[in-house]
């Protein structure tokens, strides 16, 4: 069945529905009223012809034929006036409705009196009818049928107002119906990769409260959840930093020429786990930087100046040209968690900075390594995934790198996703709002 | 250097105390441990020391409330380096405020450690005593530009943040704290680099180039940083500490 006509959204269907039937209803009860009023002023009318034409033929009767002329105009009404003379003879019985009952109704009035004939005139239900007055001279009665009574010009802008009040109505009880729908998908959307609860107002009609009542609940269970795993992973974290620090110095002061190098490395990858485990953990939690106005140009030149300095090989081109607003020490993380990665699989970084086809800023972070097998562009992300084959443990990544760009990257209101390059390598795609 | 330089070493996990003491005291400084507040009291009842290495995170009284009650005493003058457990700007910031001269985050690495302790020994003696000292200065002004040394950024006219690189920086801050003073690339080296050899001459001449840029000073007529020939550099722009404490 084809149902293109059936509006999506619950606003229009309720509106629909309800001004439908609304003007449905409003439509019946206007046409009873008409109907009924027809009625009442056609029986109305029938009683009155009946009688008031019974006496007037009988007035007209009593006259002498001189003063009947004279009385005629007075005698006359809206629907019907008399002739002195024997009218028109030619035509059927008028065969409205209407016509019909009002030849039957003279005829009940006056009929046994005076014996009468009816012929009707033209087509809008005109007739006449004919009889003989007692002193042998003919009479006709000329009957133009009212229609109803004449409807007051004012009556359709009545019932468009009418229409129109419904309509307001409708519009404005959907509206009340829908809204708190509306205001919780935005909530729910609100509720971002941050997990930060955006309450919603408890206030309302008793079913509005009651969702919003239950959905702040679940806000805030998840942010509960979300925490304590959070909490976790930062108290581990964290309290391995002691343990690693003694471990540190005890390495620095061993003189085994042959074994200190080893195990500082190890300590520098335990250290690594750590400090990616906080950042993680505080990418989660999402510990909020305030956004300000900052030269990201000279950001990513200092960023790679740094490594330079440090002797990595690290590269920039292009520039963004103007102050971006954004979190400095969250985008400076992104970018070097970038780096790192391209430098580990890659040996090298090239930062290329610019703006996408709709404006927006784009940094890239390429890459000459082995790339990623198309499938897992995506898993990278999930903390602790980590690639079999290409990308093993023993180049030192922590598997979480990439999971904490990728939220602190959301959080900013931008996107990171990776591409395997047709040249070779990785690209890693920035994009800030 | 002094060879009788004594470091005082407050923290409470016995392990980092020792090992701690015990390297410094193989590199030829003189060592006393604390473990907690009170026995530093008791320390310092003895012998004032030419630096404090204190930890943040301690169980009872916590290296900030410590750092507080040394900089209200008459201790004050004492050179603090604090040790943390995060490596987080609240920290920072917070150490800054109460007066601390450095700022070390756990773990690190004990060459790193002595480092920072020779730099900040050498910083409060090299200097002479007319000249300030902005290194508890939250937000130093000069020219066009102010120095946020919390965020370890640059703010332009418009309060837009221009990041700068570690190296920068600290170059930055030498010229920030002898403004008016003929600085040797020698001296720039030094105060830059602390003991790391491995800069060459030119080094200085090629990060004195990348800080004039950064701060959109030319070489031909530079407002910031003019080149003395054979002699070196001199930081010519007035300097005022907007925010924070001064020496």
């Amino acid at each position: 069945m084809n149902r293109n006509w059936w509006p999506r959204s619950l606003y229009a269907r309720l509106a629909l529905i309800l001004f439908a039937g609304l003007a449905a209803a409003q439509g019946l009860s206007v046409a009873l009223t008409f109907t009924e009023r027809d009625q009442a002023t056609t029986n109305l009318m029938m009683g009155y012809v009946e009688r008031e034409v019974a006496s007037s033929v009988a007035l007209l009767d009593l006259l002498p034929a001189a003063e009947r002329p004279a009385w005629l105009p007075r005698l006359a009404r809206r629907s019907y006036r008399f002739i002195l003379g024997p009218g028109e003879t030619v035509g059927a019985m008028p065969d409205e409705k209407l016509s019909a009952q009002i030849a039957h109704s003279i005829e009940q009035g006056i009929g046994r009196s005076y014996p009468l004939s009816v012929n009707g005139l033209g087509n809008e239900g005109r007739m006449q009818v004919h009889l003989r007055l007692t002193d042998g001279s003919p009479l006709t009665i000329d009957v133009q049928p009212m229609r109803g009574v004449p409807l007051s010009p004012w009556l359709p802008y009545m019932l468009a107002a009418q229409l129109a009040i419904l309509a307001a109505c409708c519009w404005f009880a959907v509206r009340q119906a829908v809204r708190p729908l509306r205001v919780l998908a935005e909530a729910a959307d609100a509720l971002g990769p941050d997990l930060r609860p955006v309450e919603l107002p408890e206030r309302g009609p008793s079913e509005v409260l009651r969702s919003a009542r239950a959905f702040n609940a679940m806000q805030k269970r998840i942010a509960a959840y979300v925490d304590e795993r959070v909490r976790i992973l930062a108290a581990i974290s964290h309290d391995l930093q002691t343990p690693i620090t003694r471990m540190r110095l005890r390495v620095d002061m061993m003189d085994d020429d042959a074994q200190q190098p080893r195990l500082r490395a190890d300590l520098e990858e335990l250290q690594g786990l750590v400090k990616d485990g906080i950042g993680y953990a505080r990418a989660m939690h999402g510990e909020r930087e305030p956004a300000r106005a900052i030269d990201l140009d000279a950001q990513l030149d200092s960023l790679v100046l740094d490594y330079r300095d440090s002797g990595s090989a690290v590269n920039l081109e292009g520039r963004i040209g103007a102050p971006v607003h954004t979190r400095p020490k969250a985008l400076r993380r992104i970018v070097g968690n970038l780096v790192d990665n391209a430098l580990r699989y890659g040996g090298g970084a090239d930062i290329v900075a610019g703006r996408d086809r709709q404006g927006a800023v784009l940094i890239r972070v390429l890459d000459n390594g082995p790339g990623i097998p198309a499938g897992q562009l995506e898993a990278v992300f999930e903390p602790f995934f980590r690639l079999e084959a290409s990308r093993n443990r023993d180049t030192g990544g922590t598997g979480l790198g990439l999971a904490i760009a990728r939220q602190l990257a959301g959080s900013l209101g931008g996107t990171l996703t990776l591409h395997n390059r047709p040249e070779g390598g990785l690209e890693a795609r920035l994009t800030l709002p | 250097m002094n060879e009788s330089d004594h470091v005082l070493v407050v923290d409470d996990d016995r392990g980092i105390r020792e090992l701690v003491g015990a390297y410094l005291e193989k590199q030829g400084l003189r060592v006393t441990l604390a473990a907690n507040g009170r026995e530093m009291r008791n320390a310092l009842m003895h012998a004032t020391p030419d630096l404090i290495l204190l930890d943040i995170m301690m169980p009872g009284e916590d290296g900030f409330t410590l750092c507080r009650e040394l900089r209200a005493g008459k201790h004050r003058a004492v050179p603090i380096v604090m040790l943390t457990a995060r490596d987080d700007e609240t920290d920072r910031v917070v150490g800054l405020e109460l007066g601390a001269d450095d700022y070390v985050p756990k773990p690190f690495a004990v060459r790193e450690l002595l480092a920072r302790i020779r730099a900040v020994l050498r910083r409060t003696r090299m200097l002479p005593p007319n000249l300030q000292v902005t290194e508890a200065a939250k937000l130093i002004a000069f020219g066009d530009w102010r120095l946020d040394t919390v965020g370890r950024h640059l703010l332009d006219a418009d309060g837009v943040e221009v990041a700068m690189s570690g190296a920068e920086y600290r170059l930055l801050r030498v010229f920030l704290d002898h403004p008016q003073r003929v600085l040797s690339r020698d001296q720039l080296m030094g105060l830059t680099h602390g003991n790391d050899a491995e800069f060459f001459d030119r080094s200085i001449d090629l990060l004195v180039s990348r800080l004039r840029q950064r701060l959109g000073d030319g070489a031909r007529e530079p407002r910031y940083i003019k080149t003395l020939r054979n002699e070196g550099y001199v930081f010519s722009a007035e300097v005022t500490i907007l925010e924070g404490r001064t020496t």
